[in-house]
């Protein structure tokens, strides 16, 4: 059953499953921090047509499974779109952006990443409104008394509190972002839960497959934990700079 | 927008195959998660008050213990239930009782840590006027300690619930017949209308989580009913 080490290619299948993990968690939890912010500040406007959108995404995304959003990205929208642009999406070409050629992913790539960077955005965003809750009002009336426009105020009163509170919790999603990456392999996305469990079955050596596996897991996490405390006990973090 | 393929499906999408097979579709899932919801709150219970009163190593130990599971991906626990417990107990374990297994066991890892928080939260001086009069530490977590904390937790563990709730939809990975797993099912077979199967299977789910959570919003305005401490 435990047996002996596994053979090189299927190392490097656990390894090519892993960076794609890695990649794909990277690029969501990015895509997130950028959505997730402008839609706390929209959930806390105080015009109802504001908030009211804001609330829904945020309730829609948050009590439905992730797996099944993904079918719905990956099965359901393609059967929306016209037929070409499906077509278009799902053909190789290339991607300029300047000097720089992209390959273009595959189908299962893009709906995987949409699906869970929709996903971590609405916990995200949850986050950062309970940050920007924390800052009492009157900081905020302070400020604005002390003639600072609203953008300032934002800028050096509530966002950098707000950060600081909300800086724990965040990298708790992101972490949540990359353990829920492994869903994506219900779609066909060859990340390595998808590859552990391919090499399982092509060599029966179960222990070892999700063993390796699960420490890469268990390791990515424990190094964003051991990196979370440095911040959080840097001088800088400590004396309020976010 | 074709909702006939809704209704065509709807006996199998909520009861799976029964009642001439097993039971399955949204029955199936509401199953699991009150099962793993009971276990999960007894692992959490169990464990958390474990927490609260170690020290030293076996505080350690017990950390150790419950930061795998929280740093473990809900599908990989899953693989590992699935391929371990037949082996560890030389029987066949059904498919549901492992997702059950692995469920429980993250949640109540989870709730863990609610549930020492809560104990802890409650002052010095509780235990201290209790053991003074007399009665044994565990008859003063039972009636003085356990009262108090209880409400405290209850909001965390509604809001791990819900989080149950869309985890029982993995129970798909290893080919358990609930509700996602007949949504694909019924997806695959009509080939037509996508679409509108996963928005309603997402509809099911909502509702079942929304009512949790908004339950947990009640609960955490009315702060926990009359029996807080004061």
């Amino acid at each position: 059953m435990f047996g002996d080490l596994l053979a090189p290619l299927y190392l490097q299948w656990l390894l090519d499953g892993f960076l794609l993990t890695l990649g794909l968690s990277a690029l969501c939890c990015l895509l997130a921090t950028l959505l997730g912010a402008p839609l706390a500040i929209a959930r806390l406007a105080p015009s109802r047509y504001g908030s009211w959108p804001a609330q829904a995404f945020l309730t829609a995304f948050r009590n439905t499974p992730l797996l099944v959003q993904l079918f719905f990205w990956y099965f359901g929208v393609p059967a929306l779109l016209p037929e070409a642009l499906v077509f278009w999406l799902n053909s190789p070409h290339e991607l300029a952006i300047g000097p720089l050629v992209l390959a273009w992913p595959s189908f299962e790539f893009l709906a995987g990443a949409w699906g869970l960077t929709l996903y971590t955005t609405a916990f995200v965003a949850e986050e950062f409104r309970a940050g920007i809750a924390s800052v009492r009002p009157q900081q905020r009336e302070a400020g604005l008394a002390l003639g600072m426009t609203p953008g300032q105020v934002w800028r050096v009163v509530l966002l950098p509190q707000a950060l600081r509170t909300a800086f724990a919790p965040l990298l708790g999603q992101y972490m949540n972002a990359l353990k829920n990456s492994s869903l994506t392999m219900a779609i066909g996305l060859a990340e390595l839960s998808y590859a552990s469990r391919q090499v399982e079955t092509e060599t029966f050596k179960t222990f070892q497959a999700f063993g390796l596996a699960t420490l890469l897991y268990i390791g990515t996490i424990a190094l964003m934990e051991a990196l979370g405390q440095v911040v959080q006990h840097s001088r800088r973090y400590r004396q309020g700079a976010a | 927008m074709d909702v006939s393929v809704i209704l065509d499906n709807l006996d199998y999408l909520l009861l799976g195959p029964w009642p001439e097979g097993p039971l399955g579709g949204a029955a199936l899932t509401l199953v699991l998660a009150l099962c793993s919801a009971l276990a999960s709150a007894l692992i959490g219970l169990v464990l958390g008050i474990a927490l609260a009163l170690s020290k030293g190593r076996w505080r350690l130990l017990l950390v150790g213990v419950l930061g795998f599971f929280r740093a473990i991906p809900v599908l990989m626990l899953v693989f590992w239930t699935y391929f371990l417990l037949p082996i560890v107990f030389h029987v066949d374990v059904p498919a549901l009782a492992t997702v059950v297994c692995a469920l429980s066991l993250i949640g109540g890892a989870y709730l863990a840590h609610s549930v020492s928080a809560g104990i802890l939260s409650l002052p010095e001086g509780q235990w201290h006027a209790a053991r003074a009069l007399g009665m044994r530490p565990w008859q003063v977590l039972r009636w003085v300690i356990l009262p108090q904390a209880l409400p405290i937790m209850l909001p965390s563990f509604l809001n791990q619930w819900v989080s149950l709730i869309k985890d029982t939809s993995l129970a798909y990975v290893i080919g358990v017949g609930e509700l996602s797993f007949v949504a694909t099912q019924v997806s695959n077979r009509v080939m037509v209308h996508p679409t509108e199967i996963f928005l309603f299977v997402a509809l099911l789910y909502f509702v079942l989580c929304t009512s949790l959570d908004l339950a947990a919003g009640a609960l955490a305005r009315y702060g926990g009913g009359p029996r807080q401490a004061r």
